[in-house]
C-alpha cells in the first residue's frame, strides 16, 4: 500500500514535466523571440495580442511572444538554438545580427517567403538587405538625433547646431562655468561609436561608406574606406576642434543621466530612447531634438538607420501572414504611437491620423522626417568583431581629442584594426 | 585480496571520474582539438589550421591590451585582498564579547550576489556627484576616467571576495591550539612574537590558498565588468575574459573562443601546479 502511494506520489510529481499543455487543435502556435521589454515590451504584447485576438483567431495563428533579453541576447540565444534545432519561428534582433544571419543557413530570407516588399521603406530595407536580398523584415527601426536642453537653447538665444561648425562657435553659450573655472555644463558628453560614425562618415559627400561592399552588405568587405577618403578625419578634426572649446566631456557612461540632470546642454542618442529620455527628463526642462550636426556643408548624406528587424526560421504561410501584419499600415501606425519607432509603411504617411499624431508630437517626427530625407544608401554598418571595432572607436577619438595620438595616427590605427579583423575573419570563414 | 581493494577503490572513484571525464576532460580536449582547426562561424570545420589561430590571437592588440589589463587587475587586487582580510581576521580572531556583529559584517559580502553588489557599486561610484564622492570629499569621476575604473574595480573584487577570505582565516587562527599560544606567553613572548613567529606560521598553509584563490578569481574576472565597466571606459578595464566574451559569445569568433578557453585553462592550470609544488614543499619540511 505504501509502496503504491509512493509510486503515485512521484508520478503526480513528475507529471507536468511531460504534459505538453493541451492546445486547440488546428492552431498554429507561431513563436517570436523579442527584445522588447518596459514600455516598448508593453506596446508589443498589445500588438501581439491584437493579433490573437483578430487575424490570429481567424486564421487560425497564435503568437507567442518570448522576451530573451537584449537584441544581442536574442542572437546569442538563436545560435545557440540553431545548433539543438530549437530555433523559434521568428526572432527580432538588430544590424549585429545581420552578419551571422547573412551566412546561417537556416534564415528563411524574405524572398523564400514570399512578402511584398515595396510598402517597406527604401532605407530600413536596405539597412537589411544583403546580395541574398531582404534578410529580414524591418520593424523597428530608428535613427540618430541630437537631444538638446530646449530652456537653455532659448534662454541664451541659439538654435539647436546644423552643423559642427555652428556648434563649436556656440559651445560657449551653452555650456556654462563656475568662478573657478570648473565646467558646470558642458555643451555635449559622450564619445561617438560605429553607430554615431556610419552616419558622421557616411553622410560626407552625400554617401560615404566605412568599408566597401556597401559597408559590407554585398559581402564581407576587403577595403577600409575612411582611411583614403579621408572621412574620418574630417570628422576627427571637427570633434577635435569641438573639445578644445572646453565644453565637450569625453565620457562613455552616464551620458543619459548627465543630460537628464541638466549638466549636459546636449546629447547624441538614438529615437528608440526618446519616449525613455522624456520621462526620466521630467518637469526638470523641456527636452528638444534635431537632426545631428552635418560634418561639413557637403555631408548631406542624413543618416542611417538603425534599429531591428524580425529574422524569420520557418518557411510558412503562417509565419508570413504574421510578418504581414506587422507591416500593415495601421499596426504600424500604432507601434509608432505607441514607442517612437520611425513608422515603416510608406502608407503610414499619407494617413490623417499619422499627420494629428505628429502635429501632437512634434519631436517624434523628427526622427521620421531624418531618415526619409537622408540617403537610402546609406546603411549600417556589417563588420565582424563588431564589438571590439566599436570600443576601437571609443579609445581612438579619446586619444585623439587628449593628445595621445596625431589624428593621421589615429586614422591609420583604426584602418588596421579594421582590416585585421577583417583578415582574421576571413582566415576562419572563406573556404 | 588487495586486487579486490583496489577494484572497490576504483569503483567508488568511478562516478567521479565520469562526471570529471564528461564535464572537464572532453570539453577540455574538444576544445583543444577545435584551436588548431579552421572553424567558421556557424561551426562548420573548414580544414587544419595548426598554430595560426594562436598566432593571430597574439598578433590581436585589443588581445594584448586585455593580458596587460588582466596583469595590472591582479597586481592591485591580490595584495589588497589578502592585506585587507588577513588583517580583519587578526583583529577578530580572539573571541571578544560584542564583537558578533563585527565578524557577521565581515562575512556578510558572502550574502550578496554578484550582480548585486556590483548594480550597488555602480550607483554608489556614478558620475562626478556620486555618493563615495560625497562621503570622501573627492571629485573623480570613478567610472569615466581610466585608472579610477580600474581601482573601482579592484574594490569590488576586493568586496566581493572578503566575505569568503575572511572567514577562511578566522577559523584557522581560531583552530590554532590555545596552549601553544598560552605557552609562549608564559615564556614571555610579546603579542607580536607570538603573532609572527607562531600565529602567522601556523595559517600560512591557508593564507597560501586564499592567495591562490585571488590569484584564480582575478584572472578569470568578467561578470563584474560586464555590468559595471562593459571593460571601459576606453578598454581599460578589459580583461582577457572580457575580451573573451565580447569576441568569442558576441561576434561568435571560433578560434578566440577555443584558444583563448584553452590557454585560460592551461594557466589556471600552472596556477595550481605552483601553488601544490610550494605545499609539497612546505609539507616536506
Amino acid at each position: 500500500m505504501k509502496k503504491i502511494l509512493i509510486f503515485a506520489f512521484t508520478l503526480f510529481l513528475i507529471l507536468p514535466l511531460f504534459s505538453s499543455g493541451e492546445r486547440e487543435k488546428g492552431v498554429t502556435i507561431i513563436t517570436i523571440w523579442h527584445p522588447n521589454s518596459g514600455l516598448i515590451g508593453e506596446a508589443f504584447e498589445e500588438l501581439v495580442n491584437d493579433f490573437n485576438q483578430t487575424v490570429g483567431k481567424d486564421e487560425n495563428i497564435q503568437i507567442e511572444a518570448v522576451y530573451q533579453g537584449l537584441a544581442n541576447d536574442v542572437l546569442t540565444k538563436v545560435k545557440a538554438a540553431a545548433i539543438s534545432k530549437t530555433l523559434p519561428d521568428i526572432a527580432q534582433m538588430d544590424a549585429t545580427a545581420a552578419t551571422d544571419m547573412n551566412n546561417a543557413d537556416y534564415l528563411v530570407t524574405m524572398r523564400d517567403l514570399g512578402l511584398r516588399e515595396e510598402e517597406i521603406l527604401i532605407n530600413a530595407r536596405n539597412a537589411f538587405s544583403s546580395e541574398k536580398g531582404l534578410l529580414a523584415m524591418p520593424f523597428n527601426a530608428s535613427s540618430l538625433l541630437l537631444y538638446y536642453n530646449k530652456d537653455v537653447f532659448e534662454e541664451n538665444g541659439v538654435e539647436p547646431p546644423k552643423t559642427f561648425d555652428e556648434f563649436i562657435e556656440i559651445a560657449d553659450k551653452i555650456g556654462e562655468k563656475d568662478e573657478k573655472g570648473n565646467v558646470t555644463r558642458y555643451a555635449l558628453q559622450g564619445v561617438p561609436t560605429t553607430f554615431e560614425l556610419t552616419s558622421f562618415i557616411g553622410a560626407q559627400n552625400g554617401l560615404s561608406y566605412i568599408v566597401n561592399k556597401k559597408n559590407g552588405h554585398e559581402g564581407l568587405p576587403t577595403e577600409v574606406l575612411f582611411g583614403k577618403e579621408g572621412t574620418y578625419k574630417a570628422f576627427l578634426e571637427k570633434w577635435k576642434e569641438l573639445f578644445d572649446t572646453g565644453y565637450l566631456n569625453s565620457i562613455t557612461s552616464g551620458v543619459s543621466t548627465e543630460f537628464a540632470s541638466g549638466r549636459s546642454a546636449t546629447m547624441l542618442q538614438s529615437s528608440s530612447n526618446l519616449s525613455t529620455v522624456i520621462d526620466s527628463v521630467g518637469d526638470n526642462f523641456r527636452v528638444g531634438v534635431s537632426e545631428i550636426p552635418m560634418v561639413n556643408e557637403k555631408a548631406t548624406g542624413g543618416v542611417a538607420p538603425s534599429g531591428g528587424a524580425m529574422f524569420a526560421f520557418t518557411n510558412s504561410s503562417e509565419v508570413r501572414k504574421v510578418l504581414e501584419y506587422f507591416m500593415r499600415d495601421d499596426v504600424q501606425l500604432k507601434w509608432a504611437e505607441l514607442t517612437g519607432y520611425i513608422p515603416l509603411n510608406v502608407n503610414v504617411y499619407e494617413s490623417e491620423e499619422y499627420r494629428d499624431f505628429i502635429k501632437e508630437n512634434p519631436n517624434f517626427h523628427v526622427a521620421m522626417s531624418a531618415l526619409n530625407g537622408s540617403n537610402p544608401n546609406l546603411t549600417n554598418l556589417w563588420l565582424p568583431s563588431a564589438y571590439q571595432i566599436y570600443y576601437s572607436f571609443q579609445k581612438n577619438i579619446d586619444d585623439v581629442v587628449n593628445e595621445r595620438i596625431t589624428i593621421d595616427a589615429a586614422v591609420d590605427e583604426m584602418v588596421t584594426t579594421i582590416k585585421d579583423a577583417l583578415e582574421s575573419y576571413e582566415a576562419q570563414n572563406i573556404v | 585480496m588487495k586486487r579486490k581493494e583496489c577494484i572497490k577503490a576504483y569503483a567508488y572513484l568511478l562516478p567521479c571520474l565520469i562526471l570529471a571525464s564528461v564535464f572537464f576532460l572532453y570539453p577540455f580536449l574538444n576544445t583543444l582539438i577545435s584551436s588548431l582547426l579552421r572553424i567558421n562561424t556557424s561551426g562548420v570545420v573548414l580544414g587544419f589550421a595548426g598554430l595560426s589561430n594562436y598566432a593571430l590571437l597574439f598578433k590581436d592588440k585589443s588581445f594584448q591590451n586585455s593580458i596587460l589589463r588582466t596583469l595590472l587587475f591582479t597586481s592591485l587586487f591580490v595584495p589588497l585582498n589578502t592585506f585587507l582580510t588577513l588583517l580583519a581576521s587578526s583583529l577578530t580572531a580572539r573571541k571578544i564579547k560584542g564583537f558578533g556583529p563585527v565578524e557577521t559584517i565581515f562575512f556578510l559580502p558572502v550574502a550578496i550576489s554578484l550582480s548585486g553588489a556590483t548594480l550597488i557599486f555602480k550607483e554608489m561610484f556614478r558620475g562626478r556627484v556620486s555618493i563615495i564622492n560625497r562621503l570622501l570629499g573627492l571629485e573623480i569621476d570613478w567610472l569615466n576616467e581610466r585608472f579610477p575604473a580600474m581601482l573601482t574595480l579592484v574594490f569590488l573584487g576586493v568586496f566581493l571576495d572578503f566575505g569568503i577570505d575572511y572567514i577562511l582565516l578566522l577559523t584557522s587562527f581560531r583552530a590554532i591550539d590555545k596552549r601553544v599560544l598560552e605557552a609562549a606567553e608564559i615564556d614571555g613572548a610579546s603579542s607580536a612574537q607570538i603573532y609572527f613567529h607562531i600565529e602567522l606560521p601556523l595559517i600560512m598553509r591557508m593564507l597560501l590558498m586564499t592567495v591562490f584563490l585571488a590569484i584564480k578569481d582575478a584572472l578569470l574576472i568578467v561578470a563584474p565588468i560586464i555590468i559595471l565597466t562593459e571593460g571601459g571606459p576606453f578598454r581599460s578595464t578589459e580583461t582577457i575574459l572580457f575580451y573573451y566574451y565580447i569576441e568569442a559569445f558576441k561576434s561568435g569568433n571560433r578560434a578566440v573562443q577555443n584558444t583563448v578557453s584553452t590557454l585560460m585553462v592551461l594557466s589556471a592550470a600552472l596556477v595550481m601546479v605552483i601553488y601544490s609544488l610550494i605545499f609539497h614543499r612546505r609539507d616536506k619540511k
